[in-house]
């Protein structure tokens, strides 16, 4: 019998009183809270009477240390920083600026490098970096404001007033399997908060609750995700120079599946290397670290990695659905930001960028909400007001039909792309819809059952333990732990559909798109078709593909106990 | 009861580790996590001061990253910490740390000092009896009971095979606890909170500096072991390989 996460009932929990929390301490949450504090100074240096303090101003991070669960290949369009933190790239840890980029058609054998980049992949000027060491370093200057940055504690509920967000609950520690306190039990914290700013990354969980409790997605096209399976290399010098970038489109997909794969030159003969399919595909036996490994596979890459050494792995979903699959962004007490919204450049493959100029906005509307006393809707939604009048929306909106030409495959989404490209983003349609990506997935009985066209895709993939890997191994190299003795928090709504329709009907597709082996069918002669689900969480990286992916929609996924999760150290 | 803990920093669990230049130690691009078996000397000091009432004070020695354990400490209820800030004590050996140690609490009156059992990283388990040496107190190791009695404590040892040990002690009095003696607790906000404003002394290498020497313990060469792999086959009837299997297991294996 499965038992899932839930905040515990009938409990006393401490209360704390806050200006503003923040939930989520990446890119986004960090810009936010830095940004907030810089227009605090200045306030406060101008208006001696009427001070305003950072006291209860907080970070909620549910990694153990600040930038743990940040993962992104990454490349740094400096932006937005160059207006949080002017001058910022002389201590900032940029690995490397980009000089070269190159885009190349795969086929199984061969490649074929485009005679031109096209111009939403121009780089130049963008800093290879590591996610992960940069949002620590953000992180730091955040901590040196005096603004408190909470590590190790997750948002597990919003508090409401009616329909007004009204705080944040964060998680309940010292719960065993079973859902009942340990000895060292510690409740979770109810954080009343004027304001709450929603920072969770991508497919946040508490985002999921507010954009389901007020239906607030009834006018937005679906969101569309990909997940990018990541890892870094270290390989022999003279492979690949610093600031060196290279991406890949085909095969090992076919024009079933969408996606394609990032290489970065970093310093040190560090690679960072990935595969990012997208969670539309048909064929529910797709599995997306299966692709990275074939794809390592092909002679291109595979000469580039020989006799290097993989050092890390991580997963992590993203959102590509672009302008018009933005919820709105601010309501009664909240505003959400970073890829929680949405604010993903599908064309260029970035959201940093974004994501921090989000935040900036964010926080010159919450210190406009502090100053004025007042966190209401009419307040905070002038913080969609500055996205809509800032690059982000200039950005956005030239690419906003973009990802949605490709749903009819890979053919039509270059003729779209190429006829939005001519047309300043319009293409055939003022806007083109979007259908959620599970929904694209087909029952087993329409797949080819021998797999022979696409082998490379599919089911598990073997790994010869030195170029390619079988996820327990990619697994192991992402650092992923949890406390044990905790109730699952991949939450399964019904466990029924999983046994007597799932397996029958796609196959159990939770083993194939997990790349962290959490989801396994084991055997169980009680059940029609003689296989139980059963969970692995703690071998959860926290990439949320099963809560978007999942075909029945039955998973959600919710921050298991704070501190768990993977350690992306230089990701 | 006024109570010192002795903490360290160390890589995690399970980093990836990379030796550094001259192989002597790893290199520093690691994450970092209080040494578990002091998490637990830790818990056990918090315990006694509840119990008996006192002071709880951490101690720790290494770079400004060091003070994380000191942080999260405080926010676990520790009263203050003392910092010996500079990436020189992570060279030191346990002697020499143990002398640093000493040199920056000479003007405290301690009752009781805890360190864990020994550290992740190094696993010496010198320091705390090193240092009960030089401050000419008796010690006791591998803790795993502390009791308060009218004429000092009476603490349990853990031995080999299941056997314990009980000793009375005098106070003042060294102990290094075994992991697994408590449970820990978590870190609240609040705790997290008010960390902030507890006293952190800092100590620079120059002020104990005349208190150590030269090491007197140093690592010569670091190496990542060789993995090898050897399969053998046990040939015969069932009943005599699973003779001979059990001969492996036990007499060149030692695993049963």
């Amino acid at each position: 019998m499965l038992i899932f996460r839930k905040p515990l009932e009938g409990i006393e929990r401490p209360q704390m009183p806050a200006d503003v929390v923040i939930v989520g301490g990446g890119p986004a949450g960090m810009a936010c809270a830095l940004r907030l504090s810089q227009l605090i100074d200045a306030h406060n240096a101008s208006h001696p009477d009427s001070q305003l303090s950072k006291e209860n101003i907080y970070v909620l991070e549910k990694a153990r240390e600040i930038g743990q669960h940040c993962l992104s290949g990454a490349l740094l369009d400096p932006r937005s920083m160059r207006e949080l933190l002017p001058g910022f790239e002389k201590e900032a840890p940029l690995d490397a600026e980009v000089h070269k980029e190159a885009v190349y058609f795969f086929t199984e054998k061969h490649q074929f490098k485009f005679p031109i980049t096209p111009p939403p992949l121009r780089d130049h000027g963008n800093y290879v970096i590591s996610l992960n060491r940069f949002v620590k370093w953000l992180g730091s200057k955040v901590e040196e404001t005096g603004i408190t940055v909470f590590t190790g504690f997750a948002g597990s509920e919003l508090l409401y007033d009616g329909n007004r967000v009204t705080g944040v609950r964060t998680d309940d520690k010292g719960v065993d399997k079973e859902n009942r306190p340990k000895s060292n039990f510690e409740p979770g914290y109810d954080l009343q908060a004027k304001v709450v700013i929603l920072a969770e990354g991508t497919r946040g969980s508490l985002t999921k609750q507010l954009i389901q409790k007020f239906d607030l997605d009834k006018d937005s096209n679906a969101q569309t995700y990909g997940v990018g399976i990541k890892e870094l290399w270290e390989v022999p010098s003279g492979r690949i120079a610093p600031g060196e970038v290279i991406y890949t489109m085909g095969w090992p997909l076919t024009t079933h599946e969408y996606g394609g794969a990032w290489i970065y030159g970093s310093k040190d003969n560090i690679v960072s290397l990935g595969f990012v399919t997208g969670l539309d595909y048909q064929d529910p036996r797709v599995d997306p670290q299966h692709i990275l490994q074939s794809f390592k596979q092909h002679p291109f890459v595979k000469k580039l990695l020989e006799g290097g050494k993989m050092i890390r792995y991580g997963a992590k979903t993203m959102p590509y659905g672009g302008w018009f699959a933005l919820p709105p962004l601010a309501g009664d007490g909240w505003m959400i930001l970073g890829d929680s919204a949405g604010f993903v450049n599908s064309a260029r493959l970035k959201g940093i960028h974004l994501a921090i100029k989000s935040g900036m906005l964010a926080a010159e509307t919450a210190f406009e909400a502090l100053t004025k006393d007042d966190s209401s809707a009419a307040t905070l939604r002038n913080y969609q007001t500055r996205a809509e009048s800032s690059w982000i929306k200039e950005e956005l909106w030239g690419v906003r039909n973009m990802h949605q030409g490709f749903e009819k495959g890979f053919f039509a989404g270059m003729f779209n792309t190429g006829l939005q490209m001519i047309s300043g983003g319009r293409g055939l349609h003022a806007r083109y819809p979007s259908t959620p990506g599970y929904e694209h997935m087909e029952k087993l009985r329409y797949t080819d059952p021998s797999g022979a066209e696409e082998p490379q895709n599919l089911g598990p993939a073997k790994g010869d333990g030195k170029l390619t890997f079988d996820k327990l191994t990619d697994l192991y190299h992402s650092g992923t732990k949890h406390e044990e003795d905790q109730p699952a928090h991949l939450v399964i709504h019904d466990t029924n559909i999983c046994n007597s329709r799932c397996v029958k009907e796609f196959g159990s597709p939770c083993q194939n798109f997990c790349p962290a082996n959490v989801y396994e069918m084991v055997d169980d002669a009680n059940q029609p078709f003689g296989k139980r689900i059963s969970l692995n969480p703690s071998n959860c990286v926290h990439c949320k593909t099963c809560d978007i992916q999942d075909p029945y929609q039955i998973i959600t996924w919710v921050p298991p106990e704070g501190g768990g999760g993977p350690n992306y150290d230089g990701m | 009861m006024k109570i010192l803990v002795c903490m360290k920093q160390v890589p995690q669990k399970d980093a990836p580790l990379k030796l550094n230049e001259t192989a002597t130690w790893i290199r520093e691009d690691v994450s970092y996590e209080v040494n578990e078996p002091d998490a637990y000397a830790l818990e056990e000091a918090l315990r006694q001061k509840e119990k008996h009432g006192g002071e709880v004070v951490v101690i720790t020695s290494g770079p400004a990253r060091a003070q994380q354990v000191l942080r999260e400490a405080l926010a676990k209820g520790a009263d203050r910490a003392i910092h010996l800030e500079d990436n020189a004590f992570v060279g030191l050996d346990a002697f020499n740390t143990a002398r640093a140690f000493a040199a920056a609490i000479k003007d405290e009156q301690f009752d009781l000092i805890f360190t864990g059992l020994q550290s992740d990283d190094y696993g010496y388990a010198q320091v705390g009896v090193i240092l009960a040496e030089l401050l000419g107190w008796p010690h006791a190791t591998i803790i795993m009971q502390i009791e308060k009695t009218d004429a000092g404590i009476k603490v349990k040892r853990e031995l080999e095979a299941g056997f314990f040990q009980f000793v009375d002690m005098p106070l003042p009095a060294v102990l290094t606890i075994q992991s697994g003696i408590n449970k820990l607790r978590y870190a609240t906000l609040i705790g997290i909170k008010n960390a902030k404003n507890k006293p952190l002394r800092k100590v620079a290498l120059a002020d104990v500096q005349s208190a150590i020497g030269n090491n007197l313990q140093m690592i010569e060469k670091l190496y990542i072991p060789q993995k090898t792999k050897n399969t053998e086959f046990i040939e015969g009837p069932p009943a005599e390989v699973a003779k001979k299997l059990v001969e492996k297991l036990r007499n060149e294996l030692r695993v049963l």
